[in-house]
């Protein structure tokens, strides 16, 4: 099949200058979830806030860290890492999802790539409000380094939409691998260090860290929480994948993106 | 000025059955060497929905589709609308294109009817501001009243049918896509439906309609086309496409 660069580059403009409808359909995904309930989606954040609260007092304790520091490195890491997550495997569903309107009409499919990233992102600032309130108990000192978030927070999603992009396809056309991939990150939340620290893994398997796509990706968002700068190495780690990545993205994307409406 | 240009158009769906699974592509990659598969076609199998399709359109032009099931009316509407690129030969698109396939795309049972009119609008390529200003024109149509704020899965079927006719008839159509299957109701509100549609099609530059009606055809369309297993096989004036599909009926029969 020919790559059709310049579609897919159109798609993905178009799609994203479509932002009043992705933004719509995020917002309204959302309002949907909680639609008769009390909280909305603040039940997300207090079921996020009493796990933290309750894992992180415990763990503390076991590993005789000091609660202050260990809740809110907890909070910080485990946030990004629900959004990171949830985004790629509802990053998996986001075509075969959309078979009705796909069927029906003829848009750009990054719109619908827009719509799970911002659908995670609000989820992300209603939960945010868990950390504010550890940061306030446990007095996470804000620094000028804590200005760090927004690029972070920029370069996170800039990497979610290539991936939702690639899984997405992916997954359009092979489904197990949504399956694959819930599998991966269940397992990966514990190699990362999310519950740990760095320090904590010693010498022998710091490659684990070090060569972590994962780990520098959610490190970029959270150090800048915590009031500090990420290590320099995490920025050009998920720089570097940001470039590859787009690049592996559009080259899928301009070569079998006129095939999702036969692959759904 | 816009035109629709099919040009030799071929359209092949792909079916994946057992070996759509990503295990059986691993193992066929894998065990390529060891396990031999028959040729082309056993790995994958198409079906042939479309063969050979020409037609060239431009302003004024309505066309009527006529076939029966399975002819290939349905796919064709939507390789004209761009959803399907097809698999030979191209089509060329110039001006705004509105596929009525459904009355409501996006439609959701938990949102308002105020909420559904916004979503389906933005959808049918409406801006936001086009839509409030067509709401009032969508209130009235489907008289639907204070029901408007509420959960369109509240809505007993017609009212539902009225919404979503409402809304999908107050757009602005250059090339306009019509399946058949719009309208429906009680005899009131069908009498009404075909009003707007009448008016709709009026306001569109070209209009391509799928239909296993001939009535119908004789009704709206100057030209017409007859598909049979996915090929045109008469193509010209309304009644002389119609005298084929007749003639093509009584062999079946």
């Amino acid at each position: 099949m020919q790559p059709q660069y310049g579609s897919a580059l159109a798609d993905f403009i178009e799609g994203t200058l479509g932002w009043r409808m992705w933004g719509r359909l995020g917002w309204l995904d959302i309002k949907r979830r909680y639609r008769r309930t009390m909280i909305g989606p603040f039940w997300t954040t207090l079921s996020l806030g009493i796990f933290i609260l309750t894992l992180g007092i415990m763990w503390a304790h076991l590993w005789k860290q000091d609660a202050t520091t260990y809740l809110p490195f907890l909070c910080s890491g485990f946030l990004v890492w629900v959004m990171v997550s949830t985004t790629l495997i509802e990053g998996c569903a986001v075509f075969f999802s959309a078979e009705g309107l796909i069927k029906q009409l003829r848009f750009p499919y990054s719109m619908l790539v827009w719509s799970v990233v911002w659908r995670n992102v609000i989820v992300f600032f209603h939960n945010l409000i868990v950390f504010l309130l550890v940061g306030l108990y446990a007095g996470v000192s804000v620094t000028w380094s804590t200005l760090l978030v927004v690029p972070g927070l920029l370069l996170l999603i800039l990497n979610s939409l290539w991936m939702v992009i690639l899984l997405g396809l992916i997954c359009c056309r092979f489904r197990d691998i949504q399956q694959v991939m819930s599998s991966i990150l269940q397992l990966s939340m514990f190699v990362t260090p999310i519950f740990w620290t760095t320090d904590q893994l010693g010498k022998r398997l710091i490659s684990l860290v070090d060569y972590n796509f994962l780990f520098h990706v959610v490190d970029i968002v959270r150090s800048p929480l915590l009031g500090k700068a990420p290590s320099l190495w995490s920025w050009v780690f998920v720089g570097v994948v940001t470039f590859f990545g787009w690049i592996a993205a559009l080259m899928v994307f301009s070569r079998f993106r006129r095939r999702i409406s036969y692959w759904i | 000025m816009a035109s629709l240009v099919v040009d030799n158009v071929t359209v092949d769906f792909p079916i994946y059955g057992s070996q759509k699974t990503f295990r059986h592509a691993l193992f066929a990659k894998t065990t390529g060497g060891f396990i031999r598969r028959e040729g082309d076609n056993n790995e994958r199998v198409s079906v042939r929905a479309l063969e050979n399709i020409s037609f060239n359109l431009s302003h004024g032009d309505r066309l009527g589709m006529i076939g029966h099931n399975g002819a290939g009316k349905s796919t064709l509407l939507r390789v004209c609308s761009g959803v399907y690129e097809p698999t030979q030969g191209t089509v060329k698109i110039d001006g705004k294109v509105s596929p009525l396939f459904s009355t409501s795309p996006g439609l959701d049972g938990d949102d308002s009817g105020y909420e559904n009119i916004q979503t389906c609008g933005m959808f049918l390529g409406m801006t936001p501001e086009e839509i409030v200003q067509k709401t009032p024109e969508i209130e009235e149509f489907s008289e639907l009243g204070d029901y408007l704020s509420l959960p369109v899965r509240t809505y007993s079927t017609g009212m539902l049918v009225r919404l979503g006719f409402g809304i999908a008839t107050c757009i602005d159509p250059e090339i306009l896509l019509l399946d058949e299957g719009l309208g429906a109701g009680d005899a009131r509100f069908a009498e009404r439906a075909n009003k707007r549609v009448d008016a709709l099609v009026e306001r569109a530059s070209i209009l391509v309609l799928a239909s296993h009606s001939d009535a119908l055809i004789k009704a709206m369309c100057n030209k017409a086309i007859l598909l049979q297993g996915g090929r045109i096989i008469a193509q010209g004036s309304v009644d002389d496409v119609i005298k084929e599909y007749h003639q093509l009926n009584q062999s079946v029969a």
